[in-house]
């Protein structure tokens, strides 16, 4: 290229370029512009879109208004109505309905409706282990009690008869066999403030004596219990009747009067048609405050004497209970005082045998509980061969400690230190027991 | 002149004793039933609860000496959905009172006409203590206690037909003045809608639901089953995660448990109080829900 040439092509560049540098810029603002143009289509497009969508543009929620309580109705019961109320518009008489535009009922049946007429059914299962010291005394040979087993499983059916009396019963199975523990109808409409019961029953005689297993503190009966009515207490066969009695105390007295059919194993004997057991008993009930209140029972039962030829057996005898449980914190703390003393005259004895127990238990949390409880009662021996009866007296004391995993379940432990006095020397124990219930058991009474 | 006096005070008490006898003699068996009889029933009722609102009313210890309740009462009142089956049907079955047993008109279950929640379709025990027939705690939705007091109103105004239009005047005040108390509870409640909230014990769904709070978790594993270790560390968990605020408990429960998860979440532990009575001033169902509205929000904020 020659020198003109070069010249010619810088003036070229130098004049051109400014030029190219203009057109790329128009450029750049053509196109900023389309995407201002772009982006507000966008948003116009979003919002048309939002809005054929339904959505509102986003803005407080707004807060439900309050339902009108005075327009609330009650939720229709599936159960009939108790009765015409009366209202002015009840005593309005409908017009009668077309009998022509009457339809069909589609009625729902549902086939088990009629399985409410079954009883409240619960099984209630009673394991005890034992260890510690032989106590052939009380259970007999080991044989008869292993060192852990079965020992009871209570079978209740409750439910009402008619409007008039509700059934229970109560089978007790154990090792040896199955066996009615109670089964009865109780009558609780009667008149004169009566309610009565009839059928095979524990006596109401104190308190021990009308517990079932499970319903007892205790793994064990208490030795004036064990001693002077066995290990089914006094339970027969009769009729109960209690009442309230008014009083202007503002204290809930109870009178009871039964009559069984005269045989209780080893205490009563039914040896001529005359020879019924009498029981009656007598319950004052009172609040001292709404925590705490006290309970007092006077009792007396009387009978022909077992294993005698002749002759009957009475007993009389007195319970108190203290409860106190603060309301507030109830579900986790209580307590509860008891002392039973029972007092035996038999016409083969020249004095009074007698017998005691007196525990404490309180609820250390919501599931553990622990208590303490001694012992002493006479136990009369009556000979095979002639000689005369004899007694000795037992004593014994025992600390336990219990678990509820549930309202259904518990566990409990029992250390217990008994000296029998026949052949004086003690025996130490330690028996744990697991309890637990299945089905609708009632609620027991107070 | 001595016998004009004697004369004078026998008429007063006798006159005293006849102005008694046209009194229903109402028993409830929660504190919150008999507020809400008061109110239907006014001077014409004399209202007794069996269990008071600071107890666990699931465990009521069935006393003689509320068989001596029972066997005046005219008209027995019931939560139902088997709250009270732990202590009622013993009192029943003994206080001689056959005008108050299931099936008359003495005996009025109010969950018949109320709304219900957490109906389970399937029950066993391993499920904890449940409710078969549902929640029984629905009396903490205000617009259950109009439906309360609506019954209430129908089996007074049966048992005593000419105070029908003295119940009914009462029943329409009573829906005016919760009406009214519910607009101000909605509205202190209203800008926590939505909020998450640790109960204790299942008694709060209706409340809950009424006021649009939600419950995300329970301090008991499962229902009357107390707080476990494995299952406390699961509800640290997840108030965490959920950065839930409050954890709301009855009076009647321990504390332990739930001050020791605040302790380690930071929410705070709230005493709801769920039945009138629960403390002295909770006189009412509207200081009830007047308290705990008030305890409540503030712990929210």
């Amino acid at each position: 290229m020659t020198r003109v040439g070069l010249r010619t092509f810088s003036l070229v560049v130098l004049i051109a370029a400014p030029l190219m540098a203009q057109q790329t810029d128009g450029r750049l603002e053509q196109l900023e512009r389309r995407l201002d143009d772009l982006s507000r289509q966008a948003t116009e497009i979003r919002q048309e879109l939002n809005r054929l969508k339904g959505q509102q543009p986003p803005a407080p929620a707004p807060q439900p208004q309050p339902e009108d309580l005075t327009k609330v109705e009650v939720v229709p019961a599936p159960q009939p109505a108790v009765g015409p109320l009366p209202t002015a518009a009840a005593t309005q008489i409908p017009p009668p309905q077309a009998l022509t535009d009457v339809q069909t009922v589609n009625n729902v049946i549902n086939p088990a409706a009629s399985k409410v007429f079954n009883p409240d059914t619960s099984v209630i299962g009673n394991f005890i282990g034992r260890a510690g010291q032989r106590n052939p005394f009380e259970f007999g040979s080991d044989n008869e009690r292993p060192p852990l087993g079965f020992d009871e499983a209570e079978i209740a059916f409750q439910a009402y008869v008619d409007p008039y009396a509700k059934a229970n019963f109560f089978f007790s199975i154990t090792p040896g066999g199955i066996d009615l523990e109670e089964g009865y109808a109780n009558f609780v409409t009667l008149p004169y403030d009566l309610t009565a019961k009839v059928g095979k029953m524990k006596a109401f005689f104190g308190k021990d004596n009308t517990w079932h297993t499970h319903v007892r503190p205790w793994v064990d009966q208490p030795l004036v219990i064990h001693n002077f009515f066995g290990d089914e207490g006094l339970n027969d066969t009769g009729v109960s009747v209690s009442k309230v009695i008014p009083n202007p105390w503002n204290t809930f007295l109870e009178a009871t009067g039964e009559v069984f059919s005269g045989h209780v194993p080893d205490v009563f004997e039914r040896r001529g048609p005359n020879d019924l057991f009498y029981n009656a008993h007598l319950k004052a009930f009172r609040d001292i405050t709404e925590n705490n209140n006290i309970e007092v029972g006077t009792s007396y039962a009387r009978g022909a004497l077992a294993g005698a030829p002749g002759g009957n057996s009475q007993f009389g005898g007195i319970d108190v209970t203290y409860r106190w449980k603060p309301l507030q914190r109830g579900l986790y703390n209580s307590f509860i005082g008891r002392l039973e003393a029972i007092t035996n005259h038999r016409n083969d004895f020249d004095r009074n045998l007698k017998g005691f127990y007196a525990s404490a238990d309180y609820q250390l949390d919501r599931r553990w509980f622990a208590g303490v409880r001694v012992d002493a009662a006479d136990r009369p021996i009556i000979s095979t061969e002639g000689l005369a009866p004899v007694h000795f007296t037992d004593r014994g004391a025992s600390g336990t400690i219990t678990f509820w995993p549930s309202e259904f379940s518990q566990i409990r432990g029992q250390l217990r230190r008994t000296r029998y006095g026949d052949v004086g020397r003690s025996v130490n124990e330690f028996l744990v027991q697991l309890q637990f219930a299945i089905g609708a058991h009632g609620a027991h009474a107070f | 002149m001595k016998r004009i006096a004697w004369l004078t005070v026998a008429s007063i008490l006798f006159s005293g004793s006849l102005f008694a006898a046209n009194k229903l003699k109402v028993v409830t068996t929660t504190q919150d039933l008999a507020s809400i009889t008061r109110e239907v029933g006014g001077d014409r009722v004399d209202v007794t609860s069996i269990a008071r609102g600071y107890q666990d009313p699931h465990f009521v210890e069935p006393k003689p000496s509320f068989l001596l309740l029972l066997k005046n009462a005219d008209l027995l009142e019931v939560v139902g959905l088997e709250l009270e089956i732990g202590w009622l049907p013993p009192l029943l079955d003994q206080c001689r009172n056959n005008n108050i047993r299931p099936g008359t008109p003495g005996y009025l279950d109010l969950s018949q006409g109320v709304e219900i929640l957490d109906r389970p379709s399937v029950v066993n025990r391993s499920m904890g203590d449940v409710h078969p027939l549902g929640n029984p705690h629905y009396w903490l939705d205000p617009a259950n206690a109009v439906r309360i007091a609506i019954q209430v109103r129908n089996r007074l105004a049966q048992l005593q037909p000419a105070d029908t239009a003295y119940f009914d005047q009462h029943l329409q005040n009573f829906k005016v003045r919760i009406n009214d108390a519910n607009k101000r509870w909605m509205a202190q409640m209203a800008p926590y809608r939505g909020a998450k909230i640790v109960d204790y014990h299942p008694s709060l769904p209706n409340f809950a639901k009424h006021f649009g709070l939600d419950i995300v978790g329970t301090i008991e594993p499962k229902p009357g089953i107390p707080p476990s270790p494995s299952h406390t560390l699961e509800i640290i968990n997840l108030i965490k995660t959920q950065h839930v605020k409050a954890i709301l408990m009855e009076p009647y429960f321990d504390r332990k448990t739930p001050d020791f998860v605040a302790a380690q979440t930071g929410a705070k532990v709230v005493v709801i109080y769920p039945s009138v009575g629960g403390k002295p001033g909770l006189d009412d169902y509207f200081k009830l829900f007047d308290y705990d509205i008030d305890v409540l929000t503030k712990a929210l904020r």
